[in-house]
């Protein structure tokens, strides 16, 4: 070999020691500088936590039954598998989910903070599409089904308004951070969460906490096997107050009132109803239904009709919305009256049809003369002109003093469903604060038969009766009689609260009683209810609708209590634009309590008729 | 017709190195094809096993003969080899979207691999023949024609990686065959002039590589997500190593082509900086023997022989081992000894033998 040679093996052998060395630092720096940064990049290639979803607390009715359950459903997440999501995967995914590449996109995007927990992408997802995406698995890598409890609620449109509903859709930054600022911890976009009625104000309790898989999977997402296990923490059950086949009833009478109204008498205007029965002794609610109703099984798909609907089905009537009331205002005023000692029980006011006073006439109901009446016989048979004297004598101010005492003006306090609303009570400074005017005297006459500025909820209503029936101890309403863990160990038990004690005579409230007593006698303006199975007492509203159109039904009202001794159920029944009280509120409020007293069996079979046929549905 | 003498000077080290590379390769194979068949888990290393005894068969065939017969038969060869570079292109069986299989039903024939040795064993002929006209610069021109034809057929396959490998034993070659420093350099500027030509030449999928090897993080899904994923399985090895079968990278299938292209990345993840500093110990020892005999050779024929096959070894190793540890791009060449692949052991071995040749005929008279 020659020397040129020689030395070019020299330089060719120098340059193979250089690449060598190259190569060697390189590995020694991958291995031992970096070797805990990559040694976690494995780990976490190969670990995930799936989150096992916690079974949601159930609902019960207060006899034990079933009113919101589980049921087993398939959803449908996506995993980062390290490397993003491949549009392929996406694109079919949209197809067989149902949903545009675009949702699912901004489902990824909501989720980048925690990019690798499963981003769920739709949950109760029909079994034949599970069937194809379990086929196709191989095609769709990073697509994983998981069986997650779907909320069911077992008598469909049954109380929605009391029981709420769930929902997620693609939760925005702004819903997560209100959870969190009412106390909703570490909730992942898309998760579910109540959004109205027990679901929203109970779902701390209800909730329950999540537990976790650590898995081993590999390329494909595919779990290979798994490691430690976390098992979830059911949500609490919760037990309600509410008299299940009451309710039922309740409902449907209200519904079957509303349904004769629009189609056998033609009134447009009619198809909203409240109901509310209270127990008088404690403030348990054995019922309160709002009509329309809603399904929250299908509330999802039927969420646009739903708002739609000028009727407001999604509006909770007993306590979101307010309405005058006319004349079951009218006990209120006498129990000013009397305890202000302006009026003695036997005194009677001679009623010739109309009373004028301050250049006002103001006259009874369809200008009925009564003659000489006391209190009683005036609630009895609903005198306007008694009441227009007693509210002259007292004055407006003591009229809405004890409008609150009443409960009127503020919310009753019902605290396990959200959004009750106040309500208006007539008053100088609502007047002058509505309407920057001062009051006229001639006012307070309306005032005293509930036809002022009064605005009053179903259930502040029937807080209402219930005081009348009680003599004046107004109790917190509730609806949630005892929390339940998941290993039966009582969490909360209700007890009745007293919020406010009025302090009147007893002898002032039996002389009210003994009114509303007589109205459903003959004689008075409830007389129809007269056969009713024991002995009731109530008092009818018709509240006009002032407005320049006089064709508009006035709203129908009825208040009640029963039994007149020993009351153990105050009702106040509500049907928007429904007439006269006697005549549509009354019969419904004796349907409820022939219904409450009779027990009937058939309506039980009913229910349980409606709970198979539910059965029956799920079966198939 | 064989002379026992010529064992005096038969380089047992090199074999021995050569034969650890090729057991070491099948211990690494066993682990990174468990699981790949299910119905019998040994059926890669077997079928391995089986092309390194045909690979030893075709070593003694090439020892055999006195490697002055290779300068003789050089054009047969070289007209050979073009005939099935050629053959594959219009009979070969597509895989991955390139020819570079003929089907001989018994086993896939890979022409491009037999490619590089019938280079490097005509290209030292032409060298040789040439070997007192260096300083002419139209002398260059045979040699351009001469490795051109092979090339172009290499790269319309396309097989990128052969290619570069003939490139690069090309100017191996040259180097130790003394063409002078300022010609070589004449032949890179002309190549980068047209540089941008081959670019354009090139497939979507050869630029991708490329590119992404300049940024992986341009392409987490493809090339990138292989580097990466090859980088976490040799970084996570550590010193020591997650264990032989134990790699959880290898045994999840987070690597790509984890017995072929990326089976330094299983070594590494399993026997960690030991395993890999052993195989790095190995193939450095392999090619100093090569030199050594190639410096030590009776003629300038057997020293560029002995060249050639270092270059290629050399730069296999380079281009398979840095693109596992991330330096260098993906281009899909097989490690010498260690990646499963019938043809490449094959003819890797055969390199051998023809280095061993040139050793033991080292000296013209044997006493």
């Amino acid at each position: 070999m020659d020397k040129k040679m020689l030395r070019r093996t020299r330089v060719f052998f120098s340059l193979v020691i250089l690449l060598f060395v190259l190569l060697a630092a390189r590995l020694a720096y991958l291995q031992v500088i970096q070797y805990e940064y990559y040694w976690n990049r494995a780990e976490k290639n190969r670990f995930r936590i799936m989150p096992v979803t916690a079974p949601r607390g159930e609902i019960f009715g207060r006899e034990g039954e079933q009113l919101v359950t589980n049921r087993p459903g398939f959803t449908v997440s996506l995993v980062d598998l390290g490397s993003g999501y491949s549009d392929e995967t996406i694109a079919r995914l949209g197809e067989l989910l149902e949903m545009s590449e675009e949702e699912i996109r901004e489902r990824i995007r909501s989720q980048y903070y925690s990019r690798y927990m499963p981003i769920r992408l739709k949950t109760d997802v029909p079994e034949e599409t599970v069937a194809i995406i379990s086929e196709k698995r191989l095609e769709l890598p990073g697509v994983l089904i998981e069986v997650q409890p779907i909320r069911n609620y077992v008598l469909d449109s049954f109380a929605p308004h009391i029981l709420g509903y769930l929902g997620s859709g693609t939760a925005p930054d702004w819903v997560v951070e209100r959870w969190a600022e009412e106390g909703y911890e570490d909730y992942r976009p898309g998760e579910m969460v109540g959004q109205s009625g027990l679901e929203r104000v109970w779902e701390p309790y209800l909730r329950g906490q999540d537990g976790g898989v650590q898995v081993e999977v590999n390329s494909t997402g595919q779990s290979i096997r798994e490691f430690e296990r976390v098992e979830p923490v059911p949500g609490h059950d919760i037990f309600l107050t509410l008299d299940i086949p009451l309710q039922k009833k309740m409902e449907k009478t209200l519904e079957e009132t509303v349904e004769y109204l629009s189609t056998e008498e033609g009134n447009a205007r009619a198809g909203e109803a409240a109901a509310v029965a209270l127990d008088p002794n404690t403030g348990r609610i054995l019922a309160m239904a709002s009509i329309p109703s809603y399904n929250p099984n299908t509330f999802r798909d039927d969420i646009a009709e739903l708002q739609q609907d000028n009727r407001q089905p999604l509006v909770n009537k007993t306590i979101q919305d307010h309405y005058p009331v006319g004349s079951v205002f009218k006990m209120a005023t006498a129990i000013a009256a009397l305890q202000e000692g302006e009026v003695a029980r036997s005194e009677r006011v001679t009623c010739r049809g109309s009373l004028t006073r301050f250049n006002a006439t103001k006259s009874c109901f369809r200008g009925t003369v009564h003659g000489p009446v006391n209190i009683v016989d005036a609630i009895q048979r609903s005198c306007n002109v008694f009441f227009y004297e007693m509210g002259l004598r007292v004055g407006i101010d003591k009229l809405s003093h004890y409008s609150y005492e009443f409960g009127f003006g503020s919310p009753t306090g019902l605290q396990d469903v959200h959004g009750e609303r106040s309500g208006i009570v007539a008053s100088r400074e609502y007047k002058d604060r509505i309407y920057q005017e001062q009051w006229y005297p001639a006012e307070t006459m309306d005032a005293a038969i509930g036809q002022s500025f009064q605005s009053i909820t179903p259930l502040q209503l029937a807080n209402y009766t219930s005081m009348l029936a009680n003599g004046g101890i107004h109790y917190r309403p509730y609806l949630v009689e005892k929390v339940i863990n998941s290993e039966g160990q009582t969490v909360m038990l209700a007890e009745p609260e007293i919020l406010n004690e009025m302090d009147v005579q007893e002898a002032h409230w039996n002389a009210v009683q003994e009114g509303m007593a007589k109205a459903v006698l003959p004689g008075g303006t409830a007389a129809r209810l007269a056969d009713i199975t024991v002995p009731i007492a109530g008092k009818t509203g018709t509240a006009q609708v002032t407005t320049l159109d006089r064709d508009i039904p006035s709203h129908s009202l009825f208040v009640s209590y029963a039994p007149v001794n020993e009351p153990e159920i105050a009702l106040a029944v509500f049907v928007k634009h429904g007439g006269t009280g006697g005549v549509t509120a009354a019969p419904v409020a004796q349907t409820i309590l022939d219904y409450y007293f009779g027990a009937e069996e058939e309506e039980i079979e009913d229910i349980d008729a409606l709970l198979e046929q539910t059965e029956d549905e799920e079966a198939t | 017709m064989f002379d026992r003498r010529l064992l005096k000077n038969f380089d047992y080290q090199l074999l021995l190195i050569m034969l650890a590379l090729c057991l070491y390769g099948l211990l690494v194979i066993s682990s990174a094809t468990q699981g790949l068949s299910a119905a019998d888990p040994s059926a890669y290393v077997r079928r391995q096993a089986i092309w390194m005894a045909m690979g030893v068969g075709g070593m003694l065939l090439a020892i055999g003969v006195d490697y002055v017969n290779y300068y003789r038969w050089a054009w047969y060869l070289y007209f050979a080899n073009l005939l099935f570079l050629s053959l594959v292109l219009f009979i070969g069986r597509e895989g991955g979207g390139a020819y570079r299989w003929l089907d001989l039903g018994v086993f896939d024939f890979q022409p491009s691999e037999l490619a590089k040795l019938i280079i490097i064993i005509t290209l030292a002929r032409v060298l040789v023949d040439y070997q007192d006209n260096m300083n002419n610069v139209v002398n260059l021109l045979p040699l351009l024609a001469h490795v051109f034809a092979p090339m172009l057929l290499i790269f319309l396959q396309p097989d990128l990686g052969t290619g570069l490998v003939l490139i690069v034993i090309f100017f191996g070659l040259l180097y130790m065959g003394g063409v002078p420093i300022k010609y070589l350099g004449l032949i890179v500027g002309a190549g980068l002039a047209v540089f941008p030509l081959l670019w354009a030449q090139l497939l979507s999928y050869q630029k991708m590589r490329l590119i992404v090897f300049m940024n992986p993080e341009l392409d987490p899904l493809g090339y990138g997500y292989q580097l990466m994923q090859s980088m976490i399985a040799i970084g996570s090895g550590g010193v020591s190593g997650k264990g032989l079968f134990e790699g959880t990278q290898a045994r999840l299938q987070f690597l790509p082509e984890q017995h072929t292209d990326f089976i330094f990345s299983v070594l590494g993840e399993e026997l960690g900086l030991l395993g890999g500093a052993i195989l790095l110990t190995l193939y450095f020892l392999l090619i100093y023997r090569i030199l050594k005999i190639g410096a030590f050779s009776k003629d300038s024929f057997g020293a560029l022989l002995c060249t050639g096959v270092a270059t290629m070894i050399t730069f296999q190793v380079l281009v398979n081992v840095g693109m596992s540890l991330g330096i260098m791009p993906v281009t899909g060449l097989p490690l010498p000894f260690m990646s499963y692949g019938g043809n490449s052991m094959l003819l890797n071995i055969i390199s051998i033998g023809v280095v061993l040749n040139v050793g033991m005929r080292r000296h013209k008279i044997q006493f």
